[in-house]
């Protein structure tokens, strides 16, 4: 890419951010980031975790190792991917992460279009050790673990089978990631998703009732889109979850947004 | 101090010291002060040896917009413990007109009886023609009789005939929580007047005239839109779309039906006007047209209660069975909790009331009458959820929506776990006035499906914040157009009353007041279990529309209990510290008795 792929800008957020704080609306445990010994990241979402690299040059097993270990404790599996899915959803990663209501089960591995997709994947935390003592034997391809435990395999079919992913992401691009320049410029002409806007109390008067359908990669931008201000009088919920005016928030296709008063109650 | 009996009054005055007003202000925070001297450790509410306190504040009669209200404070026969609710309209104004902080009655009327408190003291007189009449009637009827001179609280047929959450009301508006109607019922009294005696004193007119002008300026802004444009009504769609409104007995927290109920949806509809309170410059009071004829105002509380709380849809049955409590004297809240408790008893078989069925209005309607005549179920009802829970038996009062006897307000504690922390500690029961922490929960600030040491401060801050707004008093939907609160009430307690108040002198009051609160349940025997929700609340999950699971465990539950104990100064069981409970100020040389007249 000539650059580094976590600052690239995505409908007004870098990568990274996007990233994160998807992930952070989705799961209910902490948000990590693995970064290489003495990188740069671009700003993140409050209450994102970061975690240097001891080591540099062992690739994606030597953040694998860093980042399940810095989990100990915190949480029994992790979603973990990389930072250029722009387009994924948070439907795909609760699908992998029900993956490990199998006890036995070690990895959840999407394999979309007959290609394994282990930067966008469910790990338990115990393999730490594990992923550890490959890499000090000198192994650094992620194949070599999967050998040593136990993986699902979540085909196409599998994965479509979860009725909110195939709603949401018919084909898949939760998977699709931005390798080269003309990935990256096909992803910045995509549009940024249909989401329904709802207002609620003082914000539905004067002809403002009922859902509207707006293009909108985060809250601040349906926010805008519907001509509401993100002040200390409104608060939203998306998909009836929690409430906030983090115009940051990232919003996926399908997302129902509600704005209300914040001084709700009485 | 009145003392009712047979068919006289007596009326003695009680001079309190300077330093007792200035430590607990007035409203509620005076209220509780009177409870704990007053009150036999012990008493039943409903006994004449019980006072009801009725208890104005520094800020009623002055300008300042929305200070028109007044609180009523008794031990309640819900809960058996301090129960207090504020009402506004001129009765407050001529109240404290009389010349008096409060007017604390005791006794039993030989028969159904109106007293009458001026400048010149109390009198009693007999009123058998009031029974069973509405308390708007009553109050229609002693106006006739008394002149127009006079403001009335009065109390329906529910507060007559013993029902446990009766309302005490005036002007259409009700001190609706606790069972204050009950207490005023078993001393054989319809209803209380007042009348103007005497002129308001303020210590400073010029800086009280433009603080007023400012506050009713600042009324008019943002903070209070909701309230102005579609009322408190407002909340139901919004509380819907966030997964926390109760529905069908606490089994879901959406409810298919809320567009039909839904303020913005009736505004268009069905809005026909919009009203304010004595001396309030919001307007929160929105009034909708009935079918058939009619008009009927309609709040968030009540449109919950009586409509998703029981699965009822229709807007003709919710606005029927408001009118009816309305007409009855009875709490919407605890009327509609403690009937959807019923449907669910009814449905699993637990009672034998086969025509009691969540969604159906007529059924709602047929409760309430029962509960106003005391007949058959109505009877039972009539005790609330927790009593009859306890006469029924067989784990329903796993399911009965109340915290200390007092039913739930429309706010899903599992959603809303700040909340969850105030509902279970406060003083009254599960209250959404005296502990308004679902404000942390919605502001966004929170998560508030991850209750921790956040929510406790949160919980703390929002009722040492009502505790001030309810004995000063001022409206708490007028909340929202202060930057500096304490501060900014002090300044205005200090321009009213001379006494030069601060923020941190006022945020002491606040908290003297939540222990005072706490010290007089426990005098009655509250513990640290009363601490706590409804195990259905603690033990049953909910799913929401983004896929994550809100639960809140007893785990939980009590971890943010033992911080909120913590936060307070109180001991592991909720105990709070000797030497604090020595500071406030209720030995008997703060009131001086004075003669009977």
């Amino acid at each position: 890419m000539g650059r580094a792929k976590a600052a690239l800008e995505w409908h007004g957020a870098t990568l990274l951010q996007r990233t994160t704080a998807l992930l952070a609306r989705t799961v209910g445990g902490p948000v990590l980031v693995v970064a290489a010994p003495g990188q740069d990241l671009p700003e993140l979402p409050n209450g994102v975790e970061v975690v240097a690299d001891p080591v540099e040059g062992q690739g994606p097993m030597r953040g694998l190792a860093t980042g399940l270990a810095a989990l100990d404790g915190r949480a029994e599996a992790a979603f973990v991917c990389s930072t250029d899915l722009p387009f994924l959803h948070p439907a795909l990663v609760r699908r992998v992460l029900r993956g490990f209501a199998d006890a036995t089960v070690d990895v959840v591995m999407p394999v979309a279009r007959g290609h394994r997709q282990p930067l966008a994947a469910g790990y338990r935390t115990a393999l730490a050790p594990l992923v550890e003592k490959l890499l000090g034997e000198g192994d650094l391809r992620p194949g070599m673990l999967f050998r040593h435990c136990h993986v699902t395999q979540l085909d196409d079919d599998a994965l479509l089978a979860d009725p909110d992913l195939a709603r949401h992401d018919p084909h898949l691009d939760s998977l699709v990631n931005v390798n080269e320049p003309a990935e990256y410029a096909a992803a910045l002409a995509r549009p940024e998703p249909s989401v329904v806007v709802e207002r609620f109390g003082a914000l539905a008067s004067r002809g403002q009732r009922g859902p509207r359908t707006v293009r909108a990669a985060s809250l601040g931008a349906a926010a805008a889109a519907v001509g509401i201000a993100l002040d200390r009088h409104v608060v939203a919920a998306v998909n009836g979850d929690q409430m906030t005016r983090d115009a940051q928030l990232p919003l996926v296709a399908g997302d129902t947004v509600a704005f209300l008063s914040s001084d709700a109650g009485g | 101090m009145v003392d009712v009996e047979g068919r006289g009054a007596t009326s003695a005055p009680l001079a309190l010291d300077d330093a007792v007003l200035r430590a607990y202000l007035g409203g509620v925070g005076l209220g509780t002060w009177l409870l704990h001297r007053l009150a036999p450790t012990g008493v039943d509410p409903l006994a004449p040896a019980a006072p009801l306190a009725f208890v104005f504040s520094p800020l009623v009669g002055t300008p300042l917009t929305t200070s028109a209200k007044f609180a009523v404070v008794a031990k309640s026969p819900l809960t058996g413990l301090l129960t207090d609710a504020l009402a506004s309209s001129r009765f407050a104004i001529a109240g404290k007109l009389t010349g008096n902080d409060a007017i604390v009655v005791r006794g039993r009327a030989a028969q159904l009886s109106v007293l009458l408190v001026d400048g010149e003291g109390a009198r009693l007189e007999a009123a058998p023609e009031l029974a069973g009449l509405p308390a708007a009637e009553a109050e229609a009827a002693v106006r006739e009789r008394f002149g127009r001179g006079w403001q009335t609280a009065a109390i329906g047929v529910a507060g007559e005939r013993g029902v446990r959450y009766a309302t005490v009301s005036h002007d259409g508006r009700h001190a609706g929580r606790g069972g204050l109607g009950a207490v005023l019922g078993a001393k054989n009294l319809k209803a209380v007047l007042v009348r103007s005696a005497t002129r308001v004193r303020i210590a400073d007119p010029p800086a009280v005239l433009a603080a007023a002008k400012d506050l009713r300026a600042r009324s008019f802004g943002p903070a209070t839109a909701k309230y102005r444009e579609l009322g408190t009504l407002a909340n139901l769609l919004a509380f819907n779309a966030v997964s926390t409104l109760p529905t069908r007995n606490f089994t879901a927290a959406t409810f298919d039906g809320a567009h039909r109920l839904a303020a913005e949806e009736l505004h268009e509809l069905r809005g026909v006007a919009r009203n304010s309170c004595a001396s309030c410059s919001i307007g929160c009071e929105h009034i909708y047209s009935r079918k058939g004829g009619g008009k009927q105002r309609m709040e968030y509380e009540n449109v919950f209660a009586l409509g998703p709380l029981c699965g009822v849809s229709d807007p003709d049955d919710v606005f029927a069975a408001s009118a009816r409590c309305d007409e009855l004297g009875i709490d919407t809240i605890s009327a509609g909790g403690t009937i959807a408790w019923a449907m669910e008893c009814a449905e699993r078989g637990l009672i034998d009331a086969p025509w009691l069925r969540f969604g159906d209005g007529a059924a709602l309607l047929r409760a309430l009458d029962l509960i106003g005549a005391q007949e058959g179920l109505g009877a039972l009802l009539a005790q609330g959820s927790r009593r009859a829970a306890e006469v029924v038996g067989q784990g329903s009062i796993a399911f009965a929506p109340q915290v200390k006897g007092l039913e739930l307000p429309g706010y899903e504690p599992r959603t809303l776990h700040a909340m969850a922390l105030g509902l279970a500690v406060n003083a009254r029961g599960a209250d959404h006035n005296r502990s308004g922490a679902y404000e942390a929960d919605l502001s966004g600030e929170h998560d508030r499906l991850n209750g921790g040491a956040a929510h406790v401060a949160a919980t703390v801050g929002t009722e040492d914040r009502a505790a001030v707004m309810d004995s000063m008093i001022l409206c708490k939907f007028l909340r929202g157009v202060f930057d500096d609160p304490f501060a900014e009430w002090a300044a205005l307690l200090s321009v009213v009353t001379g006494w030069h108040v601060d923020a941190a002198e006022l945020h002491a009051t606040a908290q003297r007041i939540v222990l005072a609160k706490r010290a007089f349940n426990q005098r009655e025997g509250a513990t640290a279990a009363d601490d706590t929700l409804p195990s259905r609340l603690l033990g049953t999950p909910l799913e929401l529309g983004s896929g994550r699971v809100a639960a809140l465990t007893e785990d939980r539950l009590q971890a943010m209990i033992d911080g909120y104990y913590a936060a307070r100064g109180w001991d592991a069981e909720g105990r709070p510290a000797q030497e604090d409970l020595a500071g406030l100020r209720l030995g008997r040389a703060e009131l001086h008795d004075g003669a009977r007249g």
